[in-house]
């Protein structure tokens, strides 16, 4: 009789256990929704910003300082570039890790045509991959995100040893220098904008396949108990 | 009345000034401008501006119109307006008239330079000119590798030759060095606009001085705001400031070692002209002096005031016709000059 309290009693242990496991995954994919959901809301708005910015700039400098025949059709390096890796969810899967490297070139160069191509199979097979990787939830990974970029800010040119921010500045007036050296401050407002747009890309990528990851399991254990 | 314009001005320029006075009555009012702004869509834009003078320049664009259309037609109606002045102007109107595109002039030769430097396409380059600026050889500036070869196979055949003498090098064309001849250009030009103002004396000496004054204070401001955080140096910074106007030459001084936009600020505040109107400095101010030399007769300042109101109406119609577009209506007063 004791034997079968005991027996029970581990029972009920264990699917008090399954039952906090299955509401954890869920809270994950909900909090993973919500963020995505704020971001999506996040970019319109930055972008609706960017576009009146750049709109304004045209008013202030007029039509011919800034149209889409002064950019620059020479080959060049890219400003700024999208770095895929593989993160561990945990032993089994894995899953692509979207990381902007913003003004790339200034320190490492001319990119290589073959590292550029690298990326872009990457990109194409994302959605198929069943990569492995660890990431405990989305809040701790759009955190980790946001003190990468910042570690990044605080580093210092390793080529010219200009601190990052600086670096940064002179590739914003670089790239801006094809509508001329002397530029609205508009101008300059809306390129902060687009660039911001652009990081909010970035972190929606990655939490859409957090999201994704998430219900992954929340459907495997909807269907563990139903089973 | 500063001298004896009246007894003398209406054998060549009367016809013009009466001319010019009519097209100043087709400018749009308060009321077009509440209209306007009152828009849902770009179509909508259009139907109300077939009931003003863009009407015939509009009414055959197809849907769905674009803003740089509507910007495009309204501009060709300034054109028109500008080549039948032309046309029946004498000497010295004629060269007056003249001067009022040389502005335009320099911001295609810029345009077409930049472009050619992006390795874009002549022909692409050149539907994005300004139409007032345009003269026979401008295609022939992309083959040109410095400011020398620019000078010596293009411009030394067109008004502009004079004002290169002070940005001749053989350096290459770069960003840099195109921002810089941009500016020294139009400085040399504001100067000799000026100067042929004076010899032409009275009234029209007198407005234009007021006028032309205003635009290089305006230029002024807007170099050094805009090479706040550049690598443009403060030597060179002053170098780009015209030799007239109300900041010349202790505000230039000021304004040349400004770092900040609040610094801009207190320089100009010390200028009471400007004290008030600093916050609207860009253009808007400026058509208020243009609207009240309409007042005085027998001069030319008519003309160019007419041209700058006209431009800043179809600046108006532009930032109207992007906030529509953009779904931003609210943002519209933002920047919309009213002129009457």
């Amino acid at each position: 009789m004791m034997e079968d309290q005991e027996e029970k009693g581990n029972a009920e242990n264990g699917i008090g256990r399954q039952k906090q496991v299955k509401d954890e995954y869920l809270l994950q994919f909900l909090d993973s929704l919500d963020g995505y959901l704020t971001l999506l809301d996040s970019l319109s708005s930055t972008l609706s910003q960017g576009w009146l910015e750049l709109a304004s700039a045209r008013h202030a400098m007029g039509a011919s300082r800034i149209n889409g025949a002064l950019l620059d059709l020479k080959v060049h390096a890219a400003a700024t570039s999208l770095k895929v890796s593989e993160q561990d969810v945990d032993s089994m899967e894995s899953q692509p890790c979207f990381t902007l490297c913003k003004w790339a070139s200034s320190d490492n160069g001319e990119r290589s045509s073959g590292e550029e191509k690298s990326l872009s199979p990457q990109l194409r097979h994302r959605n198929n991959s069943q990569l492995s990787g660890i990431i405990s939830s989305p809040v701790s990974f759009s955190h980790f995100f946001n003190f990468f970029l910042s570690c990044e800010e605080e580093k210092v040119s390793t080529r010219t040893g200009t601190p990052l921010i600086l670096v940064d500045q002179q590739q914003r007036q670089k790239s801006l220098s094809v509508f001329g050296v002397l530029v609205s401050p508009k101008l300059r407002s809306a390129q902060l904008s687009f660039e911001r747009a652009l990081e909010t890309l970035v972190e929606i990528a990655n939490l859409h396949t957090t999201m994704l990851s998430m219900f992954e399991q929340v459907h495997k254990e909807l269907e563990n108990t139903n089973g | 009345m500063y001298g004896f314009e009246a007894m003398t001005f209406n054998i060549h320029g009367g016809y013009l000034e009466a001319i010019v006075r009519g097209y100043r009555a087709g400018l749009l009012t308060a009321a077009d401008y509440n209209n306007l702004c009152q828009c849902e869509t770009l179509d909508d834009i259009k139907m109300h501006l077939s009931a003003t003078e863009y009407g015939p320049y509009l009414q055959n664009e197809p849907s769905p119109l674009h803003t740089t259309t509507i910007v495009e037609k309204c501009t060709l109606k300034l054109v028109d307006e500008y080549k039948h002045m032309l046309c029946q102007a004498t000497e010295p109107l004629s060269t007056f008239l003249e001067y009022i595109t040389y502005g335009h002039m320099i911001d295609n030769v810029v345009l077409i330079v930049t472009g050619t430097l992006h390795e874009r396409d002549v022909q692409e380059l050149l539907e994005k000119c300004h139409p007032l600026g345009m003269f026979d050889s401008i295609a022939t500036l992309a083959v040109a590798q410095n400011m020398r070869e620019l000078y010596r196979l293009v411009l030394v055949d067109t008004p502009l030759a004079p004002y290169f003498s002070e940005c001749i090098t053989s350096e290459d064309l770069d960003d840099m060095n195109i921002e810089i001849m941009r500016n020294t250009l139009y400085k040399a030009y504001l100067e000799d606009f000026y100067k042929f103002c004076q010899k032409l004396g009275g009234a029209t000496a007198e407005i234009m001085s007021d006028l032309l004054a205003f635009e290089a204070d305006r230029r002024a401001v807007n170099i050094t705001i805009n090479s706040i955080g550049t690598e443009l140096t403060r030597d060179d910074r002053r170098k780009l400031y015209s030799n007239f106007g109300l900041l010349y030459p202790y505000g230039h001084e000021e304004l040349a070692v400004c770092e900040d936009i609040d610094q801009v600020r207190g320089v100009m505040e010390k200028y009471p002209p400007y004290q008030s109107i600093f916050s609207k400095l860009s253009y808007g101010e400026s058509q208020m002096l243009d609207k009240a030399f309409y007042e005085e007769e027998f001069h030319y300042g008519v003309f160019f005031a007419y041209m700058r109101l006209r431009e800043q109406e179809i600046r108006n119609l532009m930032w109207i016709s992007e906030c529509v577009a953009q779904n931003q209506k609210s943002r519209v007063h933002d920047s919309v000059v009213f002129i009457f």
